[in-house]
């Protein structure tokens, strides 16, 4: 298969065509925009079942040549981005299907789908990238997009700032990056993946170039990905439209970090140091956006914290040195998490645009399908076997334990997310589908949506089966499938009666969060809750005060020295330019008076200068 | 006289023979679409002779002329220019005067004028090619005698181009009788002799007056501004590109820059036509007016590419008017689309909430707009670039500021322009209620819009074609 181009060149056209806008009415507009994503979901089977285990690299044209830098744009097929476009165009066009009806009352259709499948084009980009350029234009792509659909409902002015910070804040990470590629390129002469991952394993192990370009590749990652210290934009990005929440900011863009570092991975291995950063930062970031999770009232911010804090077990595996077990929660993730996003579209839906969970209740009669979607969901967002985040998070947790000695506390810190995960889980499933109901369904969700959701919820189960726990009776295929890239080592090797003590005691810290929010929120009724939040439920509320912080140490000096420069010094500059450039225009003006007498009369005196010069001088 | 001579001469003698072949259809029936068509297949198939000409080598025709690539690659450019003109003008006019026909004779003899200047090896040829197409646009410039503003423009352009005609002929004079010959060099001119220095000073005056330089600027707003939009578009762009050629031709077969005085005195009205022409054009509330100040500043940065060394300032050169000939003409030529019967849409008002009204018109100026301004993804931009580049590479600093100076002022007022296009339109009835385009004048813009953006997107292929053409030696 060579015709790799396809695969991205199908959502794009799809893009351009729906740029046509309005005019083209909504059943030619479904049809082009979700069906551009499923003929390339197909090109990617057909790549996939072609696939022969040697990677394939499509060279489309060369961009640039500059001084000793030459740059193709050029597609590549292997193992990790062969993953990562299934999941892409699988999830992505199931997401696509699901939007056709949630959002079909909506005037701008069109231009939803056109967002849709322009930033689904971008995502392909960035995975199939084989120069770290090319990637890096899809990497840019879908942060547009990202901008573009957070902001979709523009009218909003508090969206168009949602988005806006969305930008703003994986600015910050995408800076790291832009010099990581400066550094690669000035060493290296190449910014070709291959040939970056061959060259630099002349460098030492912890290097300082080493760290320097693993750490700024890891800034990058930080602020796509949403994890310490740049998970800020993420809550705040809910503002766009359920899919977009689920295509975007849960199954595949905000996954893109760790897809780089695994990318990276060889890279990485020359930094441990930088490792042991990615791990940490992963296990901190899976507590902190858990517990935050815990208190949210919105369902929809419920889930964005959930999907930090899931893509920190994903940092964290890759910490450790595990990157297909970070890959396979990725996989396992992008159809869950996928799932509880649209259920909960399905739920704000029905309920006419609520998104309180206090204001639900008792949906578990009325919306009986997104009911048993839901609940299958939420049972792999806690890790209960026998569903694909069961196997995948089990996996982290082990390897994980057995990665160092040293790493032993982020194990315990893992486990500690898995409690939470499973009490917030709880919580929002107990709040929205169990106790009175609080709001009135006004209709109920059509086909077209829940057969999305029931294909994605037994994604959600079947994913298990990729990478099912030996003990258990299953096989690693996921891992050997991935094994060309990162190798299995025998280090990793955990005994079968330790892997069991560990599931067993991962299951019990679920279990024990279960438990404890079906005991707190059984019998809930929103009367209850205070009216004024207790200052830690405040603190956990605002995502544990990094807007506040942030507020204080960048935004507030900064609005500071801008007022102290409001009559900026160099301004005058440019007004006192402004100001001469009038005084010459009005004296020049003055000279075209329309009469001839006089235009002759300068033509005379020129041509007496010239004279002047030329015969005088 | 061979036949690889006539071969070579083929766009002169095309170009003269559709000017008579619409004489003799005009005597036969009097039909706009027949004159038109026939002046634009006319000229079409004189760029086809130099396309389709593979010689390379300088032929010389009797003393006066020589055809060598530089003169093949602006004589394509000067009828392509003139091509685009016509069909503008197929639109233009038939809202207008009932007496169109005569144009069609007048647009094309313009052109040979500008071809033989392009193609001249002697001054004699030069004054004859200068003549013939000051006294076409005369005419061209009065052609609708509608109101007071084109006469009065024609009057002008009339005694003013005759005084600098006079100007041009007293120089010829004077170097003949300095040389005894009015051919070209080599070898150059003796610039030791006063009588050869006060002939191209005089002849300075001539060219300086065509390419609207200061201080021979004057007549350029109030000749624009009275001239049918296309003409106007054509004095912009024909006109000055087939002098400036010239010049560029003389300066170098002369070697005239090897005198300090002519490059100073080139500098100084340089960065005098940069300045003058955006100061003047800053606040103008006349779009055709605005156009012809910034046609001063642009031919003002023109020089530096005359002043650069000749290795990249000619290609600087070709690419520059390549890029200004697209948006010139793109730029009159919305004016003209928009213009009502009885006057043209000059006024800044005309122009509010275009994009609205008229969103292909709207978008087709802003390119031009963007391109004239320099922006990137134009064709403008990689004409500035190069120029830049040549002005760079021979340490030009002071004009290199002047255009860094001019273009800063100039973004003010395209953006004006830009600005006003795209304001919510007034709740009131538009100023004018423009007519819609006919076909020819909408593929003639999109033609210069789609040329306008592929030379800014890959100019790779124009850049080889110059280098291949406009830069051989002489």
């Amino acid at each position: 298969m060579t015709e790799l181009w396809l695969i991205p060149a199908l959502p794009l056209a799809g893009f351009l065509l729906l740029l046509i806008g309005p005019s083209l009415g909504r059943r030619a507009s479904s049809l082009i925009g979700a069906g551009s994503v499923g003929a390339s979901f197909l090109v990617c089977l057909f790549t996939a079942w072609s696939f022969a285990g040697k990677p394939i690299t499509q060279t489309l044209w060369h961009w640039f040549t500059v001084s000793n830098l030459s740059v193709d744009v050029a597609l590549r097929v292997d193992q990790l981005s062969l993953v990562m476009i299934l999941v892409v165009t699988g999830v992505g066009f199931l997401i696509h299907l699901y939007s056709l009806g949630y959002m079909a009352g909506d005037d701008a259709f069109s231009r939803f789908l056109a967002y849709m499948d322009l930033f689904v084009a971008f995502m392909l980009t960035l995975v199939l990238g084989d120069t770290l350029l090319t990637l890096f234009v899809g990497w840019e792509g879908v942060g547009l997009c990202s901008y573009l659909l957070i902001g979709f409902w523009y009218r909003d002015p508090s969206n168009g700032r949602a988005a806006r910070k969305a930008f703003l804040v994986t600015r910050v990470g995408d800076t790291a990056f832009t010099i990581a590629l400066f550094i690669l390129a000035t060493k290296f002469h190449t910014l070709n993946i291959e040939a970056i991952l061959t060259a630099c394993q002349a460098w030492p192990v912890g290097s300082a170039l080493a760290v320097t370009v693993a750490g700024l590749l890891l800034g990058g990652a930080l602020g796509k990905s949403a994890q310490l210290p740049l998970q800020v934009w993420l809550p705040d990005a809910m503002a766009g439209p359920t899919p977009v929440s689920a295509l975007i900011h849960a199954a595949t863009m905000v996954t893109a970090g760790a897809y780089l570092i695994a990318r990276m991975f060889p890279l990485f291995q020359l930094a441990p140091d930088v490792l042991q950063l990615v791990a940490a930062i992963g296990a901190s970031t899976l507590v902190l956006a858990g517990l935050s999770a815990c208190v949210q009232r919105d369902i929809k911010r419920v889930l964005a914290y959930s999907t930090i804090s899931q893509i920190g077990y994903m940092f964290l595996a890759l910490g450790v040195g595990a990157p297909s077990a970070a890959m396979f929660h990725l996989v396992t993730h992008a159809f869950f998490k996928a799932l509880l996003f649209l259920g909960a579209g399905a739920v704000i839906h029905a309920l006419g645009n609520q998104q309180d969970l206090f204001k639900m209740g008792g949906l578990r009669k009325a919306l009986p399908a997104t009911f048993w979607t839901f609940l299958i969901g939420s049972a792999a967002l806690v890790a209960l076997p026998p569903t694909g985040g069961f196997a995948s998070k089990d996996l982290i947790l082990e390897l994980t334990w057995a990665s160092a000695p040293g790493a032993r506390w982020l194990w315990a810190m893992g486990v500690f997310g898995a409690f939470l995960t499973a009490y917030y889980t709880a919580r929002m499933f107990a709040l929205a589908f169990f106790g009175p109901p609080h709001s009135h369904v006004h209709h109920k969700p059509g086909p077209v949506m829940i057969v999305p959701l029931i294909l994605l919820a037994a994604g959600s189960l079947l994913t298990a089966a990729l990478d099912w726990p030996g003990p258990l009776g299953g096989a690693p295929f996921f891992s050997h499938f991935l094994a060309p890239l990162f190798p299995v080592s025998d280090a990793h090797e955990v005994s079968a009666s330790l892997a069991s003590i560990l599931q067993a005691s991962s299951l019990a810290s679920a279990l024990a969060g279960i438990v404890t929010a079906t005991l707190a929120f059984r019998r809930f009724s929103p009367s209850v809750s205070p009216d004024r939040p207790s200052p830690l439920v405040r603190f956990l509320l605002s995502g544990c005060g990094f807007d506040s912080l942030y507020n204080l140490l960048f935004i507030r000096p900064f609005l500071f020295l801008t007022r102290l420069n409001r009559n900026d010094i160099l301004d005058s500059f440019y007004t006192a330019l402004a100001w001469v450039a009038g005084l010459f225009h009005r004296g020049l003006s003055r000279s075209q008076t329309g009469q001839v007498r006089w235009y002759a009369f300068a033509l005379a005196l020129g041509a007496v200068i010239l004279l002047a010069v030329m015969v005088l001088l | 006289m061979t036949a690889l001579d006539l071969q070579a001469l083929l766009p002169l003698v095309l170009t003269t023979a559709t000017a008579i072949a619409v004489m003799i259809a005009v005597t036969i029936t009097r039909r706009h679409g027949l004159a038109a068509w026939l002046c634009a297949a006319g000229l079409a198939a004189a760029i086809a002779s130099i396309a389709s000409a593979r010689e390379c080598a300088p032929r010389h025709i009797s003393d006066l002329l020589v055809i060598d690539s530089f003169a093949r690659f602006y004589s394509g450019l000067i009828l392509a220019g003139s091509l685009v003109v016509a069909v503008l003008s197929y639109g233009y006019l038939k809202l207008r005067t009932d007496r169109h026909e005569e144009y069609y004779i007048l647009l094309p003899l313009a052109a040979v004028g500008s071809l033989v200047i392009v193609c001249s090896a002697n001054l004699l040829a030069f004054l004859l090619g200068l003549e013939l197409l000051s006294i076409c646009l005369f005419a061209l410039i009065a052609y609708r005698r509608t109101g007071r503003g084109d006469l009065e423009a024609a009057v002008k352009y009339l005694i003013l181009a005759g005084a600098s005609s006079a100007f041009a002929v007293f120089g010829a004079a004077l170097i003949y009788a300095d040389r005894g010959s009015l051919a070209f060099g080599p070898p150059g001119l003796a610039l030791s002799s006063p009588v050869a220095l006060a002939g191209i000073a005089a002849l300075l005056v001539g060219v300086g007056f065509k390419l609207a330089l200061v201080p021979f600027h004057f007549w350029t707003p109030d000749v624009y501004q009275g001239a049918p939009a296309p003409i106007a578009g054509f004095i912009a762009t024909v006109s000055k590109g087939a002098v400036f050629a010239l010049a560029l031709r003389y300066l170098s077969t002369e070697n005239l820059l090897a005198d300090g005085r002519i490059i100073w005195l080139l500098t100084a009205i340089a960065a005098a036509s940069m300045l003058a022409g955006n100061l003047l054009a800053l606040r103008q509330d006349n779009v055709k007016r605005m156009l012809a100040y910034s046609s001063i500043a642009h031919v003002g940065y023109l020089l530096i590419a005359l002043l650069a060394s000749a290795s990249l300032g000619r290609p600087a050169a070709a690419i520059y008017l390549t890029a200004y000939f697209l948006a010139s003409l793109g730029a009159f030529g919305v004016v003209g689309a928009l213009s009502q019967p009885t006057r043209d849409a000059d006024a800044l008002a005309d122009y509010r909430g275009l994009a609205w009204r008229r969103p292909f018109l709207a978008f087709t100026l802003t390119a031009m707009l963007l391109s004239l301004a320099g922006l990137p993804l134009t064709a403008g931009f990689v004409g500035k670039l190069s120029l830049v580049f040549s002005g760079v590479s021979s340490a030009l600093w002071l004009l290199l500021s002047a255009l860094v100076l001019g273009s800063v002022i100039s973004i003010f007022y395209y953006l004006r322009l830009l600005a006003a296009l795209f304001a919510t339109p007034p709740a009131s009835e538009p100023a004018i209620s423009s007519p819609n385009t006919p076909w020819p004048t909408t593929a003639a813009l999109l033609f210069l819009t789609v040329a306008l953006l592929a030379i800014g997107l890959w100019p790779a292929p124009l850049l080889d074609l110059i280098q291949k053409m406009a830069v051989a030696a002489w």
